[in-house]
């Protein structure tokens, strides 16, 4: 192979660029095939409550209507979804669980019917205790919130992490806890016992978030001929292939779902959302369906989970950690969707990236009346993170070390392990570290409070990636991969390596992405395209390149060993060289046929050992407050993507930007507030995201390129990282300023303005 | 979405008053009225699109006040040389208004009417001692900001009253609008301003109440920014509890009087 890397390693442009800029691009929203119906959700007023009666009669006249869908319609169906746990009702079914759920589904000619018969549809209620946080859903006398047990599907990522539940416990006494993680080594209470110095800090809240991608959750399903095929903004297409097979009882082969360029993820599209809804509309009505959910509505569909986070750490006279210990209790809402990941993600995550030989960390996921949680970018990272590291920050002050000194002396060495028998850490964070520092600490002013944070992810969810790559009579080539292009530079980055790894132009190169027509990818999440879908799609070129090989064998009458694979073809002894196009052409015997080279990736070789690879998270943030207000101006970010190789450089620093920027969201704008059953702020008016005005006035976005990742070139994977320890960043660069510890985020002014004047969190 | 409904678009004032009702409601920019309409706050049979009746853009200056029409935008007005050298504050305000979407759009007749406590332009009109003039079928009035003003949303023009016109008494009073925002709109507004010489100061705080308050005083040091603070009633939200807006008033308020008494113009 050419170890030319003209198409990697250098600044591309992305691909999708120019079309999403000029509006050409498509979007599931685009797509309406002829005969298509309009739907409308009928949704819940109350938070928790049992259903009386639905009454359709009125809405099934409204002109327009076809169907009204309800729950004892799915009864022949596999009538709920969950990839981890199948506890989500297509439609309510018995009582509803939150404000928002999903009652009814009118299906009509036009949307505009569609809402008149939503509006006529009657829904009796009979309230029940509604259980809003944890402390609620905690409580002895507790109502259930789910009193149906659910047998765990067979998730491998979430199988790989925790044990599915015992003849015991699914026999056992109910309660709203959605899941238990605990994990721990060593001897904890004894490295208490003896520490020089204990520091507890807690509980730190974390809050509910809305990902808010641009473009809303929609979806158009057509289900004809025992057939299923549906257009989604989906992550994770081949994960809704399994849930919407397990609901119709289809073979997978007889489900399709596509994913067209999605208006951003963040996680919030992973797994299954507005699928099904969609799906059991055009069951019902024998015509494809259209469900188009505005931003209340798709805020009311998947948040992130809110955290309270405990945590007590013991330290050596120097600083060193001696034990940690954390409590993590999520608010997961009314459905468990992917929070029990999230939850064992989050204890896996909430010690950082230390050296710690003695922890325990116990996580509980729980059921309320809320809005169901979900994947958020982070994945549980932000929510211990925030917590860790300012009690880590607050051991520095009281050990008289900086924020610096105290990780220089705890940080894992690289290759060392901070999960025992897991992976050891693929990243240099001490020399991380020394970049961080000498850009803040370059640029810091009189009134600079530096904060910063430091997380490590266990990354690239389960390897499970195919990749096809399709080398045309022409010379050009298709690449086709089940990875979905949403926003972050998938499309640019596999067609770089398609391109480097056949030495063809750039431009010859074509990618098609996430359908499950196409080959598998089991998701795209975890920051693992560019690692696992490429090391798949380097093997297709492999293979593909052997496969031509083969026939040039065959077609020049040479044994195969005198075949050099070479920039773009092969080439035969010492005789000029001959393209793949022109070989394909002479073995087939004419201007047609093609050849495809295949890659296949599992859980073995270099991605045997979990995690895939570990995404570092390295920040630091330089604020000045306003003493009169509380207004906390961020004068610098700076960031480190330690990614080993950065096939994209342009594309790598776009990701930490977003996801820094969408990090100091959460850290001094965004929360979702619940008052009673409702949220008091579900749209992007009172929702308050970060705007142009909010960027940082210095911002620094590093790379670390040291080639120790497992994907392609020693890449590893970006895009979340930046984000996770940027609340904590700015909370410990707070306490810098004030004096005072932050117990939650966003810091907003006015709670900054409170914890400068020694005032109640919450009063009037 | 939308409901159905129609739109007349008269070219003459007279015209556009006789259809003007509680059901046909005046049209101009939309920036507030389909957001109402869309959450079904209000559900008109008829909108009467004034865009293009003439006299209801004019900007005009007398020796005595400057006259600004309904359908002025926002953008308008902030560019307008009349505006920037007779009343030089509402510029500032109006060029800070919202988003540049709705400084295109919105109008001031139309902001006014709508009545949005966190309005900008009604803290700096109040200021500037601004009075607003209506139209109707039947006949004509006009009306000083406190007396139109009414309460959150809520204004003293009836349904078949439009209103045409804005006026500012000139020479008008000269200073600066200072505002707290965390958010869309602002949480707290002041606007301190001078007309010269042997005048009262004026002090008019809004968005954090339901509706924009004045205080006057002979000169600055009767102005006294913790009574103002402690004697408004702030609407808590989501920006801002009581205590903090009311600290925020207090913050703005002697901001705002040290700018003034400093020099500082149309800010």
């Amino acid at each position: 192979m050419s170890e030319q890397r003209s198409h990697v390693g250098s600044p591309v442009l992305r691909r999708d660029l120019f079309a999403k800029v000029t509006g050409s691009a498509k979007y599931t929203v685009d797509i309406t095939p002829s005969g298509t119906l309009h739907a409308k959700v009928v949704r819940s007023s109350h938070a928790h409550a049992r259903i009386t009666r639905i009454n359709r009669e009125q809405a099934l006249r409204t002109p327009g209507v076809v169907a009204v869908v309800i729950a004892e319609d799915l009864k022949d169906l596999f009538s709920r979804f969950g990839h981890i746990v199948p506890d989500h009702c297509i439609l309510a079914t018995g009582k509803v669980r939150y404000y928002g759920e999903p009652v009814a589904l009118v299906v009509a000619e036009t949307l505009f019917a569609a809402e008149d018969g939503a509006a006529a549809v009657e829904v009796e209620y009979e309230d029940l205790v509604a259980l809003m946080n944890p402390a609620e859903a905690l409580a002895q006398d507790a109502p259930l919130i789910h009193e149906e047990f659910y047998r765990a599907a067979t998730d491998e990522s979430f199988a790989a992490m925790a044990a599915a539940p015992t003849p015991e416990e699914e026999a056992g006494e109910r309660d709203n806890v959605a899941h238990t993680v605990e994990i721990g080594w060593g001897d904890v209470d004894a490295a208490f016992a003896d520490a020089h110095l204990v520091v507890e800090d807690g509980p730190v809240h974390y809050p509910m978030l809305y990902a808010y991608a641009m473009e809303p959750y929609n979806a158009v399903a057509d289900f004809h001929d025992g057939q299923l095929s549906v257009v989604s903004t989906a992550q994770h297409p081949f994960m809704v292939r399994t849930d919407l097979a397990r609901i119709f009882d289809l073979p997978l082969s007889r489900v399709r779902v596509e994913a067209p360029y999605l208006g951003g993820g963040y996680g919030s599209k992973s797994y299954t959302k507005v699928e099904p809804l969609a799906a059991v509309g055009s069951w019902a009505t024998g015509r494809p369906v259209k469900l188009v959910l505005d931003v209340e509505e798709a805020i009311y569909t998947t948040r992130a989970d809110s955290a309270d986070v405990t945590v007590r750490s013991a330290f050596d006279a120097d600083g060193t950690i001696i034990a940690r210990e954390f409590d993590l209790v999520l608010d997961s809402g009314a459905y468990a969707d992917n929070s029990p990941l999230v939850l064992a993600k989050a204890v896996n995550r909430c010690f950082g990236p230390y050296r710690v030989p003695n922890v325990r960390a116990r996580g509980r996921s729980v059921y309320t009346n809320t809005s169901p949680a979900s994947s958020y970018r982070g994945f549980g990272a932000p929510q211990g993170a925030l917590a860790g590291e300012l009690n880590l920050e607050r051991a520095a002050r009281e050990l008289g070390l900086d924020s610096f000194e105290i990780r220089r002396r705890n940080l894992v060495r690289p290759g060392e392990e901070i999960l025992p028998g897991k992976r050891g850490i693929d990243a240099d964070l001490l020399a991380d570290l020394e970049m961080l520092s000498d850009s803040l600490n370059s640029h810091a002013s009189a009134d600079s409070a530096i904060g910063i944070g430091f997380t490590a992810s266990d990354a690239g969810a389960f390897p499970v990636s195919t990749a096809q790559v399709r080398l045309q009579v022409d010379g050009s080539v298709l690449v086709l991969s089940g990875s979905t292009e949403m926003g972050q530079g998938s499309e640019s980055a596999l067609a770089q390596i398609a391109a480097h790894e056949l030495g063809v132009p750039l431009e010859s190169v074509s990618i098609a992405q996430s359908d499950t027509i196409g080959p598998y990818e089991r998701t795209t999440g975890a920051s693992r395209t560019t690692t696992l879908a490429g090391l798949a799609l380097q093997r297709a070129c492999t293979d593909a390149k052997q496969k031509v090989a083969e026939m040039a064998a065959e077609v020049f009458g040479v044994p195969a060993t005198d075949i050099e694979s070479i920039e773009g073809g092969v080439r035969v002894g010492d005789k000029s060289p001959v393209g793949f196009g022109e070989v394909i052409s002479r073995w087939f015997g004419a201007a047609a046929g093609e050849v495809t080279g295949v890659g296949l990736l599992r859980r073995d070789g270099v991605t045997k050992k979990m995690p895939p690879f570990w995404e570092v998270g390295v920040v630091g943030v330089d604020l000045a407050i306003d003493p009169d207000t509380g207004v906390i101006r961020v004068q610098q970010l700076a960031t480190v993507a330690d990614v080993g190789f950065a096939i994209n450089p342009r594309a790598v620093e776009g990701q930490d930007l977003g996801a820094a920027t969408q990090g100091l969201g959460g850290a001094l704008f965004e929360e979702l507030v619940y008052d009673g059953p409702q949220l008091t702020n579900p749209n992007i008016v009172e929702y308050r995201v970060p705007r142009m005005q909010d960027l940082p006035e210095r911002i620094d976005t590093m790379i670390a390129a040291r080639g120790d990742g497992v994907g392609p070139y020693g890449a590893k994977g970006a895009g979340e990282g930046t984000l996770n320890p940027i609340a904590a960043a700015v909370a410990g660069a707070v306490a810098k300023a004030t004096g005072k510890w932050p117990t939650r985020v966003p810091l907003t002014p006015e709670r900054v303005w409170r914890l400068m004047n020694d005032l109640p969190e919450d009063g009037d | 979405m939308l409901g159905s409904f129609t739109v007349s678009r008269p070219t003459e004032l007279e015209d556009a008053l006789r259809l003007i009702g509680e059901d046909s409601l005046a049209y101009w920019g939309g920036t507030e009225l389909f957001l109402a309409m869309k959450m079904q706050l209000l559900v008109p049979d008829n909108l009467v699109d004034l865009k293009a009746i003439r006299q209801l853009s004019d900007v005009r200056r007398t020796d005595s006040e400057l006259v600004i029409g309904a359908g002025v935008t926002h953008e308008q007005i902030a560019e307008d040389k009349t505006v920037r050298e007779s009343a030089g504050l509402l510029s500032s305000v109006t060029a800070r208004v919202g988003n540049s979407r709705v400084r295109a759009q919105g109008t001031i007749g139309g902001n006014l009417c709508f009545a949005e406590p966190r309005s900008d332009l009604a803290t700096a009109l109040l200021a500037l001692d601004a009075s607003v003039d209506f139209r109707s079928a039947t006949g004509q009035r006009s009306l000083t900001i406190p007396e139109f003003m009414l309460g959150p949303y809520w204004t003293a023009r009836e349904p078949e009253e439009l209103l045409v016109a804005v006026r500012i008494p000139l020479p008008a009073p000269a200073g600066v609008y200072l505002k707290f925002q965390f958010t869309e709109r602002p949480s707290v507004a002041v606007a301190a301003v001078e007309s010269g010489a042997d005048q009262p100061v004026r002090v008019a705080i809004g968005a954090v109440s339901e509706i924009p308050i004045l205080v006057t005083a002979d000169d600055w040091s009767g102005i006294d920014a913790a009574a103002i603070a402690a004697g408004i009633e702030p609407v808590p939200d989501l920006t801002g509890s009581v205590s903090y807006k009311r600290h925020l008033v207090e913050v703005l308020v002697n901001k705002a009087v040290a700018a003034v008494q400093a020099g500082v113009r149309d800010v």
